[in-house]
């Protein structure tokens, strides 16, 4: 009885092994069919993000609101209608009623269509505007930005070089890095049903060339630079050297890389 | 986008009150109607645990009545509890990234672990356990469907002498007492999700997980007392009055905790009047008058307080009857009041745009995927689930230790051959 | 089951749920041999494959320096008046497939485009030369008067 026991557990054993060692190409063959659908090939072409460093600029002063930018970025990443991957906001304040005593009455913001097609004159008597500007917005590039903190499953990162992506294949669309993002720069495009953001055009940047926004805006107020490879006259370094910078919500702790010249104190 | 929605933007659409960022105009809140449901979900699981806990870990005796109504409870509801969440992703086959690479950053990578871990190694666990032995007597003696049923879930294993018994016994009390902080877990990082939205000044502050975990308890201990109401009603069968008072006595000192606690949030929020609280007060006396002010405050949580606290003291005084009203209508209210705290917090939180400067409003729609009627249906559902479960666990005909059961028949004398 | 039970001195239902237990655990690691895609993890929590594929679209926009490898007499000019902050594309429209088949035209321009950056508003700023197109000049063609190209000159 245990002998017969003891040849079919040893047969039995020996089955299992070769058994294992058959089926391990054919482990290996479904494994890579079914990566297949994931998978290509590491970071692009000829192009070491852990070289670069990018980073974009406002100059709040040089915007004129004539939202070309938000056009040209829409051409070129086929934003759907109604989302924005950049918009330009118009803050018009009034003039403070002397009697109230206080510095500066309120503030009107508006944003139609995120600025496509420019701003129609303002609804707001010409007298009553103490000041008026327009405000580029766009994502802030955060350092510890909050959406990747968020993401469940690693679809949304910083890169190495410094931008903030969304891996479109992988985003499952729960939506929390939307919610997250103090800025309101994401959306869920409703074509892939997945987060979507500016990538500051990474498809242009890894190709030498600048985002849409930058070489469509007519006035220099998007700038635009790679902080490890400064370039001869770099419009960037200039723009740090000469500029007192301000950035939105510092106090949520994002660092936010994005600065803006000139920004007034109503900003949000 | 609508193209309603899109000629509209130029000038100012009553949709969209003040100024709010181009990227949050939407049709439809991004966590909408679904999202509302999956914590009130999970909220009562967490609930019908703690009350179950309450006999095992606490040796509550007078509650024994209810427990396996409890468990049954938070089972047919956590087999529930994924589909809200299923149907609201964007990308429903890519689920199984958030359990194959969760990013450990996010709370609701925790959902996949904390989701099995719950179900499997607590809920499931412990009801087998408990049943393990009923299901050895009644694969013997029930055919059909419902014997091969009973006997699966032998899983093979038929030893019911008095030390394995005692050992079932042990490891219940065991799985129950890491159930506590198990159900905690389980709704706590649902709150957390909420609370760690530091972009959102009406979710992220370091209450909210607590007023979750807290709302949740009330709610699944209202479900309880309401199930069992209602199963007693369904079986013409008076309801054991000491079990019921002693459930409401709980009740009513975990509605108080949750009350103060959400009274807290309100006080701190007002007094310490950081930005944004101007948005918030307008959200909470305006678009949310009814659902918070009315829904939640009065009527889900000072009426049955109210009720429950006067009961607690005058209980000599009031006949069972009215007892029995009362307590029906108070579960009844809070399990209605915490929904209303879900769609307050979840749906109010998307009502005000984070620029501080601008309310959204949405039409609730009936059908499709964002409708009032999928996420009823979805509510319904674990209600049928639980119906399924009691038919085959908690039968009448089925016996079993009788005031384990409401209205089961006593166990048989022990069989001859078997003694 | 029995043999086994007696052999690790535990009950046998607790065999039985060690057995699931290690059984699903199992499947786990499995499935995530399977189902993790091979980059991830590469440069962090993500598939580092991404990068690839994010940077591999096509760009629209053909870019100021590639209009000036034919263009640079323009381009000159343009960089001596106040449009040199312009990129060409900004009034011209897209330009690659100029760019790719030069016998390809772009279209000619409207004026609607001069008022667009020029027109008067409160909220644009003192730096920018701003013109009322009512009462500026009733005419037909802004260029009657200004050169694009050198707007400091006249035609």
């Amino acid at each position: 009885m245990s002998e017969n026991m003891t040849r079919r557990s040893v047969l039995k054993n020996l089955a299992g092994i070769v058994g294992g060692i058959l089926a391990m190409p054919a482990a290996r063959t479904c494994k890579a069919a079914v990566q297949n659908v994931l998978a290509s090939s590491g970071a692009p072409k000829g192009y070491d993000p852990f070289q670069h460093k990018w980073l974009m600029a406002l100059d709040v002063d040089r915007c004129i609101g004539c939202g070309l930018c938000v056009e040209a970025c829409k051409a070129e990443n086929s934003v759907p209608d109604g989302d924005f991957r950049t918009w330009i906001e118009r803050y018009v304040i009034t003039k403070a009623d002397p009697a109230s005593g206080k510095s500066r009455g309120e503030t009107f913001v508006d944003s139609p269509n995120g600025g496509i097609g420019g701003f129609k004159t303002s609804l707001i008597p010409k007298e009553d505007i103490l000041k008026s500007f327009f405000v580029p917005k766009m994502c802030n590039l955060c350092e510890k930005s909050p959406c990747s903190q968020v993401c469940p499953v690693g679809a949304t990162f910083e890169s190495p070089d410094g931008v903030v992506l969304v891996d479109k294949n992988y985003c499952i669309g729960c939506g929390f890095c939307i919610q997250a993002c103090p800025y309101g720069c994401r959306f869920l495009n409703p074509t892939t049903h997945t987060a979507d953001k500016c990538t500051l055009c990474y498809h242009r940047i890894t190709r030498g060339l600048k985002p849409a926004c930058v070489e469509i805006c007519p006035s220099q107020a998007r700038i635009f630079g790679d902080l490890k490879n400064p370039v001869p006259n770099d419009p960037l370094q200039a723009f740090i050297a000469n500029n007192k910078v301000e950035r939105l919500k510092q106090n949520l702790g994002t660092n936010p890389r994005v600065g803006y010249a000139g920004l007034d104190e109503e900003v949000r | 986008m609508d193209a309603t929605i899109l000629t509209n933007l130029a000038e100012n659409v009553p949709q969209f009150e003040g100024y709010v960022y181009p990227n949050e105009r939407t049709l439809h809140p991004l966590w909408s109607t679904l999202i509302v449901v999956y914590p009130y979900i999970t909220g009562l699981v967490a609930g019908a645990f703690i009350m179950a806990s309450l006999v095992r870990v606490f040796k509550v005796k007078a509650l024994e009545p209810i427990y396996r109504l409890a468990l049954l409870t938070a089972l047919s509801f956590m087999l529930c509890a994924t589909l809200p969440l299923l149907l609201h992703l964007g990308h429903p086959e890519r689920c199984f990234e958030i359990m194959m690479t969760p990013h450990f950053s996010s709370p609701m990578a925790m959902f996949g672990f904390v989701y099995a871990w719950y179900l499997m190694a607590v809920l499931l666990l412990e009801l087998w356990f408990d049943y393990r032995r009923d299901f050895v007597e009644w694969a013997k003696t029930e055919t059909g469907l419902r014997g091969i049923i009973y006997n699966a879930f032998t899983l093979g294993v038929t030893d019911i002498s008095p030390p394995a018994l005692a050992v079932d016994e042990k490891m219940g009390r065991i799985i129950s007492v890491v159930g506590i902080p198990s159900a905690f877990l389980l709704h706590g990082y649902v709150g957390f999700i909420f609370g760690s939205i530091k972009a959102n000044p009406w979710w992220g502050n370091v209450l909210m997980p607590i007023i979750f975990i807290l709302s949740a308890v009330v709610s699944g201990m209202a479900l309880c007392v309401f199930a069992y109401m209602f199963l007693c009603w369904a079986r013409r069968i008076t309801a054991d009055m000491r079990c019921l008072d002693l459930m409401t006595s709980f009740l009513f000192y975990a509605l108080v905790i949750d009350a103060t606690i959400e009274g807290l949030d309100w006080l701190h929020r007002l007094y310490s009047a950081e930005e944004g609280i101007e948005v918030l007060r307008n959200l909470a006396a305006g678009k949310l008058f009814y659902t918070l002010l009315l829904g939640q405050a009065c009527l889900g949580t000072l009426v049955p307080l109210l009720l429950l606290g006067s009961l607690q003291l005058l209980r000599k005084k009031v006949s069972e009857l009215n007892r029995r009203r009362a307590y029906f209508t108070s579960t009844a209210l809070i399990l209605v009041g915490v929904l209303a705290m879900r769609w307050n917090v979840v749906i109010g939180g998307q009502l005000f745009s984070k620029s501080l400067r601008g309310y959204m409003t949405y039409k609730l729609e009936f059908a499709g995927a964002e409708g009032w009627l999928l996420s009823m249906a979805l509510i319904a559902l674990p209600f049928i689930i639980l119906t399924v479960l009691i038919k085959l666990f908690l039968a009448r005909e089925l016996p079993t230790i009788e005031n384990v059961v409401p209205g089961a028949t006593p166990p048989p004398k022990a069989h001859p051959a078997t003694a | 089951m029995d043999k086994l039970a007696r052999f690790f001195k535990m009950p046998p239902q607790i065999i039985r749920l060690v057995l699931l237990t290690i059984g699903i655990i199992c499947c786990y690691f499995t499935a995530r041999y399977f189902l993790v895609p091979p980059s991830f993890g590469e440069f962090g929590h993500y598939r580092g494959d991404a990068l690839q594929m994010i940077a591999s679209r096509q760009p629209f926009w053909a870019g100021k320096a590639s209009c000036l490898e034919c263009h640079s007499a323009h381009a000159d000019k343009l960089a001596k008046g106040d449009h040199k902050t312009l990129s060409c594309e900004t009034c011209h429209g897209p330009g690659r497939e100029h760019v790719e088949n030069p016998v390809v035209k772009l279209p000619k321009l409207d004026v609607s485009l001069c008022v667009r950056c020029h027109e008067a508003n409160p909220s644009r700023p003192k730096w920018l030369h701003q013109i009322n197109p009512h009462n500026h000049y009733t005419g037909n063609l802004c260029t009657e008067c200004h050169v694009p190209h050198s707007p400091n000159d006249v035609p």
